[in-house]
């Protein structure tokens, strides 16, 4: 197959006899490309600004509706704070209320023992 | 030489696409018209055949997602453009190229055409040879193209190809010892 293939070659050569017309080569990119449309994107590409947005509210939605919608530890905190300062003021309303003070509540607890 | 990973961003961005698409049209023409004349032989169609690939080309764009070199995607277009154009042009005229001097008569009548009467006889051996084999020795033969490119263009493997040149070599082998 080698030996065919020189053969051909020697016999061809590679010579071309084809021609153009002078100087087709330097003007044929101008005239391609005054041919050429507008590209018109893709409908997807157009859409990104749209689709972005349309994320953004979603993702602001989304946000919103967790934050309303989920167990609020902070809220519970601040009621069992507000729990315990409630209780301490029963205690001493409870006191006042009874008019004891402290040497009465020191005595009435040394008597027990 | 053009950077192809450079100009395969630029041709990517619709910002710089137009311009990119410029230089590639600067750049691979005329290799890419030579693959198309030797294919349907007059200027002419060669000139209305390359066009419309750079059309395709550019209409195409956002297919091309640099898995090949951009002369590969390019010639792959140009070379289907020719081959596509040659099938039409069988059909419509009512001299086809299998007419044993036809090839050899359009030539030596071709204004762009300076080889002599065996020259003209040689390009009617290859114009007759099937259009895939036909392409596959022109690609190896006059681009030197490799057979993996040649397998990216044509999208046949390069062991079909190979096989494809040997016997296009032979049947040109056998036409030159038949004149001699």
């Amino acid at each position: 197959m080698m030996n065919e293939e020189l053969y051909v070659s020697s016999r061809m050569g590679h010579e071309n006899h084809f021609r153009v017309p002078d100087g087709y080569f330097d003007n044929f990119a101008d005239r391609v490309m005054s041919e050429l449309p507008e590209r018109r994107q893709p409908l997807m590409v157009r859409m990104r600004p749209w689709m972005y947005a349309a994320a953004c509210v979603v993702g602001a939605i989304s946000l919103v509706a967790v934050y309303f919608h989920s167990p609020d530890s902070a809220a519970d905190s601040n009621v069992a704070s507000v729990s315990a300062t409630e209780t301490y003021f029963d205690v001493d309303e409870a006191v006042d209320y009874a008019m004891v003070d402290n040497q009465d509540i020191y005595a009435c607890l040394i008597s027990d023992f | 030489m053009i950077d192809d990973r450079l100009l395969i961003q630029q041709l990517s961005n619709p910002k710089t696409q137009r311009k990119a698409f410029e230089l590639v049209v600067r750049e691979y023409s005329e290799k890419l018209y030579w693959q198309v004349r030797r294919i349907v032989l007059s200027h002419e169609d060669a000139d209305d055949v390359l066009q419309n690939a750079f059309l395709k080309a550019w209409q195409a764009l956002d297919t091309f997602h640099g898995d090949s070199k951009i002369l590969t995607w390019l010639s792959r277009i140009a070379i289907n453009e020719s081959l596509d154009f040659v099938r039409r042009q069988k059909t419509m005229l009512t001299v086809s190229t299998d007419d044993e001097q036809a090839v050899a008569n359009m030539l030596m009548a071709d204004d762009y055409f300076d080889g002599d009467e065996t020259e003209a006889q040689l390009q009617q051996a290859i114009a007759s040879l099937p259009d895939v084999q036909r392409t596959v020795f022109q690609l190896r033969y006059y681009d030197e193209m490799k057979y993996s490119d040649i397998s990216r263009v044509l999208g046949t493997s390069e062991g079909a190809l190979k096989a494809s040149y040997h016997i296009a070599v032979k049947k040109i082998s056998e036409f030159f010892k038949s004149h001699d």
